[in-house]
């Protein structure tokens, strides 16, 4: 065959997003260790994120609803492969420990990393805790990871 | 509606790099190969859908750069990006096409060059106010929903293990597959590298650069092409909402695929699709999904997937044959897995799977699934 | 709220059967190639696979002449004149730069390609093109 030629390049992306009403309150919400959801006031289901319609109802959503920074683990994995970070476009060194969590209050679920990573001593219905950041600059990563509690 | 046929595929030989040919030449070695298959001369083509996830190259506007490829100068051409299931809505939106009368031939075409871009980055830029804090990918994601599964249904790593090691022997006996590991067995499977806790290396499919193209044609030219074309009978997409967690236990209960298989299963008059359908294509990218999807798709049960794949009701001789061609798990250029699931089902209707045939095939069914949720299905037919 | 964020995308372009033989031809031999197509007779620069004006595949290597005319031009300050050239015995027009471009351009004015002294392969081994007389 004869030579191919591929060029590589490295590309630097950049974005401005804007969040929405809903969301900012949210963010803003997280600088004080508050987490609030907003309810379907027909379904009557608690949204995290926060959102202006539901998306079964297709009605808008303003009713805010507090939830606890506690809940119960419903799914979890142990990462064993360095994976993205879709913050940076750096890898995340593994392990890490990561977990669907059902905060109390909340009616679905949140993606986060947890404290643990040693697939042996997590199980779906553990008690979970968010460990919050000092400096809180109203993003997700306020909270650095859930730990379990029992 | 009108009625529509597949009447020709085709497909390149998917492989982790396809370095000797670019984007245009990777589609157009598909689409000539469909074109021949059908027996028909690209002026034939009336429209053309082209079906990509661009973010996975790091190249803007597929349509743009491959059009040309695929026969589109000059004529209708429209891009289809949904995750995993842009190739099966790809098909069924050149399937709307046929069907509403607007055009008499329209060449369909997925295709994905994973080696030029960066997946994990594509999978990575979603909501940035939520969803970007955690390091998940589609393996993340699918651990997490795999947990629940297990624990909903019962299933084992062993019975997981089991799909993973028909799929790739099945493989074997399709030329244009990826991943060829005849031998493999499910002690291999099970003691290959941990990647996210229950995932192992060869429960996950792999990535491929690849492209696949039907021909999907009106009822005049479809007989007038072709002796026996594989009959359009019903389609159906459904989408979910946006975020992971929005999903309640969202393997076990995949309400999107269960919706999406009555609908198609009702307007072709199946009532039990494991004795009445012959073959079945579906999008598995993890060995788990394929037992998740059992039960979506009303093969057994609820909690008795696992039990289907240990008494072989799956395998190529089993009641009801599931990928014959190997499955995702097997071969994965994304934009391209699911028109590959439709052109597979279309081959095994006109008795053209070669080694991978499942003999006297009537009725047929091919399946999209995409990003968290999203569900595609099609029916296909030896009558319309 | 507003969020700013960047991240790095490192991707490969692969360019293929066509586009390897030009690149190629362009750096061991510093030779601009197009395709001739049999079926319409467009002459296609850099090469390609299939025609863009008929899609028919049965195309063959032309070696094109290093000189053309200006179609159309634009200046962006800072960053240079960029020009669409149409080669002699070409159709259409290559997208590429114009090196020291006289104050006054005109439609149809000759320009003659000049090579980089180091090539690797890669479009920038036609440093670009300089502007050698009036047109016709």
């Amino acid at each position: 065959m004869s030579e191919t030629v591929t060029v590589t390049i490295e590309m630097e992306q950049a974005w401005r997003y804007a969040s929405g009403t809903a969301m900012e309150r949210f963010s803003e919400g997280l600088k004080e260790r508050r987490i609030e959801a907003v309810s379907c006031r027909l379904c009557g289901r608690a949204y995290l994120p926060p959102r202006p319609y539901c998306g079964k109802c297709n009605i808008r959503m303003s009713s805010w609803t507090p939830v606890k920074d506690e809940g119960e683990l419903v799914a979890w994995t142990v990462m064993q492969l360095p994976m993205l970070d879709g913050r940076t476009g750096e890898m995340r060194e593994a392990p890490y420990g990561m977990g669907l969590i059902l905060l109390d209050g909340a009616d679905t679920t949140l993606n986060h990393y947890l404290a643990e990573s040693d697939p042996a001593k997590l199980a779906i219905g553990q008690r979970v805790r968010a460990v919050w950041c000092n400096e809180r600059r109203g993003a997700m990563d306020d909270i650095l990871h859930f730990e379990v509690i029992r | 509606m009108n009625r529509a046929a597949i009447i020709g595929t085709g497909q390149t030989r998917h492989a982790r790099r396809r370095d000797d040919l670019s984007q245009p030449e990777l589609v157009r070695e598909a689409c000539t190969a469909a074109l021949a298959d059908a027996g028909i001369g690209q002026k034939d083509i009336d429209a053309v859908v082209i079906a990509n996830m661009e973010l996975f190259e790091g190249r803007a506007l597929p349509e743009l750069w491959v059009g040309e490829g695929a026969f589109a100068t000059g004529k209708p051409c429209m891009k289809i990006a949904t995750g995993g299931t842009s190739g099966t809505s790809g098909c069924i939106a050149g399937f709307h096409q046929v069907a509403s009368g607007l055009f008499d031939i329209v060449l369909v075409v997925g295709f994905e060059k994973h080696s030029e871009g960066h997946t994990q980055t594509g999978m990575a830029l979603t909501d940035p106010f939520w969803d970007r804090t955690v390091a998940s990918g589609a393996l993340g994601n699918f651990a997490l929903s795999i947990s629940q599964y297990m624990v909903d249904r019962g299933v084992t790593e062993e019975q997981a293990a089991k799909v993973a090691v028909k799929a790739r022997r099945n493989a074997a006996r399709n030329p244009y597959a990826h991943l060829q590991m005849p031998d493999i067995t499910e002690q291999e499977v099970l003691d290959s590298k941990m990647l996210a806790h229950p995932v192992r290396m060869l429960d996950m499919c792999p990535q491929s650069d690849g492209a696949c193209a039907i021909v999907i044609a009106a009822e005049s030219k479809a007989k007038k092409y072709c002796d026996q074309p594989a009959w359009i009978r019903a389609t159906a997409t459904r989408h979910q909402q946006p975020y992971i967690g929005d999903i309640d236990h969202r393997l076990t209960s995949m309400e999107t695929l269960r919706s999406a298989a009555r609908s198609v299963y009702a307007a072709a008059g199946i009532r039990d699709p494991l004795k009445e359908l012959d073959v079945a294509e579906i999008y598995e990218p993890v060995s788990y999904a394929e037992l998740a999807w059992y039960e979506a798709l009303g093969f057994c049960e609820d909690g008795e997937a696992g039990r289907l794949i240990e008494d072989g009701v799956t395998e190529m001789d089993g009641e009801l044959p599931v990928n014959p061609s190997g499955g995702v798990l097997s071969t994965n250029p994304v934009g391209a897995s699911g028109v590959i699931r439709v052109a597979e089902a279309a081959s095994q209707i006109m008795g053209r799977a070669g080694e991978h045939q499942v003999q006297g095939a009537k009725t047929a069914l091919a399946t999209g699934y995409g990003v968290y949720a999203w569900a595609d299905a099609m029916i296909l037919g030896t009558a319309p | 709220m507003i969020r700013e964020e960047k991240i790095q995308i490192p991707f490969v372009y692969a360019a293929g059967q066509a586009g390897s033989r030009f690149l190629v031809a362009l750096r061991d031999d510093g030779r601009i190639m197009g395709s001739a197509c049999a079926a319409c007779g467009h002459v296609s620069v850099p090469t390609r696979s299939f025609c863009p004006a008929c899609s028919e595949s049965d195309l063959s290597d032309v070696e094109l002449a290093g000189e053309g005319n200006l179609v159309s031009w634009t200046e962006i300050p800072g960053r240079g004149v960029f020009a669409l050239i149409n080669l002699d015995g070409a159709d259409g027009a290559l997208l590429h730069r114009l090196i020291d471009s006289p104050d006054k351009l005109a439609v149809g004015q000759r320009v003659r390609a000049q090579f980089a002294e180091t090539r690797k392969a890669h479009i920038s081994d036609l440093a670009g093109f300089v502007v050698t007389g009036a047109g016709p």
